[in-house]
């Protein structure tokens, strides 16, 4: 059993033990322990929910190849045992230190040149993100650039010098000094992850457990069924950092590689719980390309590289994005526990508000996404007040199969339009059987007005649901006869 | 020439300190504060014993443990500093914690009991209105009849505008942190934008002399008017609960309590009539303008007045009757936002500007152009004082050209025939924006300057850094007026005991006002070692033909203009003067000069002069989801002769963007209670990278000197953010394309997704 959380910061080992920083808790995240740490000030809190940036830092960890994998992270979110085994990266360890003045990282000089900092705060989190570009993309695209800086507010400059020092520093193809340490950092963090015995932390009133394998996850689950199960903990966080709740117990499965798999049938593809959205976006953009267009829009990038899509559908919230579509794909749910397997219908495990069918021993391991035969359409729209980073207001998600311009089946789900994801079954039943034109869908449109009744809140007025839900079926529909 | 800001490499090593980052000693507390969740309702009892019963809780303040004035009202006193018997706004202070760690003041809160008896609550403007909470009296600007006009116009259109409130999201959430010295001192780090009030409100609230406290600013993460008042609050709640502990306290707000807690941009319900000839020559404009100032005054006058004083923008409006009013609701009192009024009384002329465009079936550029002022004539602003040196008529032509605005106006209505449900639109808008503080007394600055024997200048003025880079501007003024080096320059922080009494760095005036001080500051000092270097002169030539008028200062060197072989370089000349003992340090002083406005007649010279801007934007919107996209702006833009083209060139973008944000997706929403439903970025959306102009372009106009300020510079900081009705105009424009412009569409500001949507929805119907 391992009693401490270890990783790599300044390129030492660093050893978390509870025991002796009565300061610190498990749940403590990553943003605060920098704070309290004398030398790593640079980090800041905007927010403490994920959606300024201000708190990036990298992460580095072992990849497949042998090589260190750089991924940007909000670290308000992240408690400190979801960096065991990781090397931590922030603003202070970018520059290098010269004889009399620093000699700054290419993303911070050409930020400095181009007049991408005024007041600063955002700052040290923006140089984070152009930092995680640099490791990941040599001379990136615009797309690529805006993509890497959609989870960094800034509420000065206007954003447009900051875009212009990400394409002029991003041109070195990765190489800079943590280049030449990275065989000495990958046997730090190698040397940490050699031990698999399950991590369990305690300070006061809370434990923490942390297993490395699927064995030991269910082990734990049904040993504590009450311990609130983490995974990218981009939704659990918040009832911490937000709610201001204590969390007496956690079940934490980010280290659990079993989960992380991908796996590809001619029938369907298997999505491991524990992939990151950001994965399985890169996984679906040749194979579910509806799936992916909807992935695309989802949080910011620091997020999607924490979020799991295990904890998208685990959270069962209405406006979770992944939810309509996997509704519209006709996805199951493969959950496990120490007594056996079942698969679920996604429709079938969504029961209510943020509830889910899941057994108090269970865990999701997968998300089985069935492959959609060649002639059948889908579509996808999210609507929210801002582009990006933003939650849906409404997403509807759509499937049609047409013979000879007759509409054999489809599925119309929509998030945000009730308690939970929720099909519009009859506008569906009115669509099935008839021609798929204009003037039906114009009538289907009024049946679907009539299906729902949406709230209105912060994002928006129930008037405002209504009207788009119908106006996404149009959007479907013409996309369906437009290409 | 491009200085990057002075603490850039600093931002980006992450080594710039913040108030949150300061290191302090172990005794350090953290302070919280206690809240009301009411709108309305008088305290019955406050019971805090548990609390105090919290382990690591050091002192909770109420009332009545204020030894000064419970007061921090900036401008009248109707502000109390904790709420005592009744409160009046959610968010209201009520009860201060201080404790040793985050996790003990959140307990010790949570045992604060305060009983309440709800009252009733103003929470929009209508009821205000109705109620009559009016402060002070309506005011009034007139120039002509305008009733008399507009009953004999050929065409009058008649309307009312909403625009909505606007959180500041500075990044840097309210912090100040108090560290008590001997006996009664206070010494207080702040994150304000007028440390002069900031020591006068705690001077106030400790019952202590402003000798015995010292405000000291480095850096504030963020300000934009939010930290003008408001930065006080902290301020005063952490020296209390220093002053009652000893130990030093910090404040740093939780993000989300900062959105409730403090006051935003002002809404403002406005309605017009405007009189114009078939032409859409403006003939008679009739404004009332209804401001939501909150719980108190705050600043909420002052803000009226420059939105009345924006009234008609760039436009010569013969007839002109302006009136304003500030109404007390119970939300938190609405405070400085950049632009300062100025954006709310502008929106209204140009909506009602649009809308003449529409309804004479002409280009609203048109219509702009024929109603700009003059610079012969037409050039009277409607209180009284002469618009000069306008460039707008240059601007227009200059951006008509480089926009191709009548190409791309053609193309755009053939796309708009071509899609049903994406509409494009355009819109070109001015701005006009007067430079001063319109409480003139309040256009002085001071400066200190120190020369040291190694060559080196340590600069201290009465501005404040918010990002802006007022003081890289400074540092360059400061070496340019010395002639030596950037590199020999450093601005300090600002410091009340450096620079006493200073205005609040706003009203874009920080480079003007404090340029000049630093530079009389500079000529005091040039003028001494002129002196010293005459005699020096004079003692290595044994001759007396070296005059103290002609001594130069350039490149590190003081020369003879007339005797171009006599040098020396600064260095030395300031060793000698030490030596000769001479005085290297001097302060300076500046007041703007021939600025009046006497604000019961509504007429004067409230501006120094004026600056000007002009852009076009074209979006895109899909009118099936009422999401926008913003496909082009072109900007020109008047700094004078830029004081740093980089630095400008960024308030240029950041403002404008700021404004995006302001026209479109930041909407503050609030519940039939009064609770802000928008209280965290979760909901309330700044801009993203993602929502600046596909194609940027901006252009820094070339060859405008000012006269009369510093080194011929134009203030920067809050022109631009108006340019941004560009962008809610052409969202305007393409809703309009879906009534093929028949129909003058439903519209606010912010123009959001749901005002898009319903208002195209409503002309989709009425077309069929
Ligand atoms: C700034 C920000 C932006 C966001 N943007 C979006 C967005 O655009 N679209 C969107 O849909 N969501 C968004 N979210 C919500 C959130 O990120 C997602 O729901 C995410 O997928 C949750 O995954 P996670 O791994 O972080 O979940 P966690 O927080 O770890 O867990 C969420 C829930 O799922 C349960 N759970 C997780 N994994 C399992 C498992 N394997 N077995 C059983 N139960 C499990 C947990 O117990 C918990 O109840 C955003 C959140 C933030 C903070
Ligand atoms: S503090 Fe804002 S994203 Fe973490």
């Amino acid at each position: 059993m391992q009693k401490t959380v270890r990783f790599v910061l300044d390129d030492r080992i660093v050893e978390v033990d509870f025991a002796r920083f009565p300061e610190l808790k498990p749940t403590t995240t990553v943003l605060n322990y920098l704070r309290s740490l004398p030398f790593h000030k640079g980090v800041k809190e905007g927010c403490a929910e994920g959606d300024c940036g201000a708190c990036t830092v990298v992460v580095a960890e072992p990849g497949e190849n042998g090589r260190l994998v750089y991924k940007v992270i909000d670290s308000c979110l992240v408690f400190l045992p979801m960096i065991h085994g990781k090397q931590l990266i922030t603003v202070e360890n970018i520059a290098l230190t010269g004889k009399k003045d620093k000699i700054l990282h290419p993303v911070q000089q050409v930020l400095v040149e181009t007049n991408g900092t005024q007041c600063g705060y955002c700052t040290p989190g923006i140089v984070m993100s152009l930092f995680g570009l640099y490791k990941n993309h040599s001379s990136p695209s615009l797309e690529i650039i805006e993509d890497a800086l959609t989870g960094n507010l800034c509420r000065c400059t206007g954003y447009r010098p900051i875009v212009e020092a990400a394409a002029t520093a991003c041109t070195g193809n990765g190489k800079d000094h943590f280049s030449e340490k990275e065989k000495e950092i990958l046997s730090m963090l190698n040397s940490i992850l050699s031990g698999k015995e399950t991590m369990e932390l305690k300070q006061g009133k809370q434990r923490y457990f942390k297993p490395f394998t699927l064995a030991e996850a269910l082990r734990l689950r049904k040993q504590h069924p009450h311990a609130l199960v983490i995974s990218g903990s981009t939704d659990v966080a918040l009832q911490q950092t937000k709610k201001r709740e204590f969390l007496p117990e956690i079940l934490d499965i980010s280290g659990v590689e079993e989960l992380k798999l991908f796996r590809e049938t001619g029938t369907e593809y298997g999505f491991g719980a524990g992939l990151s959205i950001e994965q399985v976006k890169l996984l679906s953009e040749s194979r579910i390309p509806v799936l992916h267009k909807i992935l695309k829009i989802f949080g910011s990038l620091q997020i999607r590289n924490l979020a799991t899509i295990g904890g998208n559908v685990g959270s069962a919230s209405p406006i979770g994005d992944t939810l309509p579509v996997l509704f519209a794909l006709g996805a199951s749910v493969m959950v496990s526990s120490e007594s056996g397997e079942r698969m679920v219908k996604i429709e079938d495990f969504i029961t209510g508000y943020r509830k889910t069918g899941l057994h108090k021993d269970e865990l999701i391991t997968e998300i089985t996404v069935p492959k959609c035969q060649e002639k059948i359409k889908t579509g996808a729209y999210k609507v929210s007040k801002r582009k990006d980073l933003d939650i849906s207001t409404v997403l509807g998600a759509f499937r049609l199969n047409l013979k000879d311009g007759v509409v054999t089946e489809i599925v119309i789900a929509y998030g945000g339009m009730a308690a939970m994801t929720k099909r519009a079954m009859k506008t569906e039943q009115f669509l099935t059987g008839k021609e798929w034109s204009r003037e039906i869908v114009v009538l289907a449109m009024e049946i679907l007005a009539g299906e729902f009744s949406p709230i209105s809140d912060a994002r928006a007025e129930a008037e405002f649901r209504k009207t788009v839900s119908a106006n996404l079926l149009l959007k479907f529909y013409l996309e369906t006869t437009h290409s | 020439m491009n200085l990057p800001h002075d603490s850039a490499i600093k931002h980006v090593t992450g080594e710039s300190v913040y108030i949150n980052d300061i290191p302090a000693d172990e005794r350090l507390l953290l302070g919280k504060v206690v809240y009301s969740p009411h709108a309305h309702a008088r305290i019955l009892r406050i019971d805090y014993e548990e609390a105090l019963k919290v382990k690591g809780v050091h002192a909770i303040l109420t009332a009545r443990d204020i030894p000064g004035e419970n007061q921090m009202g900036p401008v009248i006193h109707d502000e109390p500093c904790l709420a005592e018997e009744e409160v009046t706004f959610i968010g209201q202070a009520v009860a201060l914690i201080a404790a040793e760690n985050e996790d003990a003041a959140q307990q010790a809160a949570s045992f604060v009991k305060v009983e309440y008896q709800p009252l009733e609550a103003i929470l929009d403007l209508e009821t205000a209105m109705e109620k009559n909470t009016r402060i002070e009296v309506e005011r009034k600007i007139e120039r002509g009849d305008a009733d008399a006009v507009l009953s004999h116009a050929p065409h009058v259109i008649r309307g009312k505008l909403r625009t909505g409130a606007q959180e500041h999201w500075y990044l840097e959430t309210q912090s100040a942190l108090a560290v008590s010295g001997e006996g009664r001192e206070m010494m207080i780090h702040a994150s304000s934008q007028n440390p002069a009030e900031t020591q006068a409100v705690v001077a106030e609230v400790l019952g202590i002399p402003k000798n015995e406290v010292e405000v000291e600013v480095r850096r504030m993460g963020g300000g934009f008017g939010g930290k003008e008042t408001q930065g006080n609050h902290v301020a005063a709640w952490a020296a209390l609960l220093a002053n009652a502990t000893k130990c030093p306290v910090k404040i740093h707000l939780f993000r989300d309590d900062d959105q409730v807690m403090t006051g935003k941009r002002h809404r403002f319900l406005s309605k017009y009539e405007i009189g114009f000839d078939d032409n859409g020559l403006i003939l008679a404009y009739k404004v009332e303008l209804n401001a939501d100032a909150g719980a108190a005054a705050d600043l909420s006058l002052a803000i009226l007045s420059r939105a009345m004083l924006h009234a008609e923008n760039a436009y010569y409006i013969p007839d002109i009757l302006i009136r304003g009013n500030a109404w007390k609701t119970n939300h938190p009192s609405n405070t400085a936002f950049r632009g300062f009024g100025g954006p709310q009384g502008m929106a209204v002329i140009e909506n009602a500007i649009d809308r003449i465009a529409r309804f004479l079936k002409k280009d609203a550029a048109e219509i702009r152009l024929l109603n700009f002022y003059r610079n012969d004539h037409n050039n009277l602003a409607p209180y009284g004082q002469e618009v000069k040196n306008n460039h707008l008529h240059m601007m227009y032509d200059k951006l008509i050209g480089s926009s191709e605005y009548f190409k791309r106006r053609e193309e755009i209505v053939r796309f708009n025939r071509e899609h049903e449900f994406y509409k494009k639109g355009l819109a070109l808008t001015p701005v006009k924006f007067g430079i001063s503080f319109t409480t003139a007394f309040l256009n002085q600055a001071g400066a200190l300057v120190n020369l040291y024997t190694d060559g080196t200048v340590l600069v201290n003025h009465g501005g404040t850094e918010m990002g802006q880079g007022l003081h890289t501007k400074i540092l360059r003024i400061a070496a340019a007026e010395l002639g030596v080096g950037t590199g020999q320059v450093r601005v300090n922080a600002t410091n009340t005991s450096k620079v006493p009494n200073t205005s609040a760095t706003a009203a874009s005036s920080g480079s003007d006002l404090n340029g000049m001080a630093v530079k009389n500051a500079i000529d005091i000092l040039k003028s001494r070692l002129a002196e010293v270097s005459v005699a020096e002169f004079k003692k290595k030539t044994k001759d007396d033909r070296s005059r103290k008028e002609n001594i130069l200062f350039h490149n590190n060197v003081v020369s003879d203009k007339e005797n171009p072989d006599r040098t020396i370089a600064f260095p030395d000349l300031l060793k000698i003067a030490y030596l000769k003992q001479v005085s290297l340090s001097s302060t300076g002083f500046y007041k703007t000069p021939g600025i009046s406005f006497d604000k019961e007649k509504g007429q004067g010279t409230p501006f120094y002069y004026y600056a000007f801007g002009m852009a076009v934007s074209e979006v895109v919107i899909d009118t099936l989801t009422g999401m926008h996209r913003l496909l082009r702006t072109d900007i020109v833009h008047d700094v004078g002769d830029s004081l740093n083209e980089g630095i400008d060139r960024g308030q240029v973008e950041g403002g404008f963007i700021q404004g995006v944000g302001w026209c479109t997706t930041e909407e503050m929403k609030w519940d039939s209670t009064g609770h802000q439903i928008t209280h965290s970025p979760d909901t309330y959306k700044i801009p993203t990278v993602n929502d600046i102009p596909a194609d940027f372009r901006v252009e820094i106009l070339k060859d405008v000197p000012n006269p009369g300020t510093i080194r011929q510079s134009k203030a920067v900081g809050e022109p631009p953010f108006m340019l941004s009705f560009s962008v809610w105009l052409a969202i305007k424009d393409a809703i309009s394309a879906v009534g093929n412009h028949e129909t003058e569409p439903d519209f606010t500001l912010p123009a959001t997704y749901e005002v898009i949507l319903l208002s195209s929805e409503k002309l989709k119907k009425r077309i069929g």
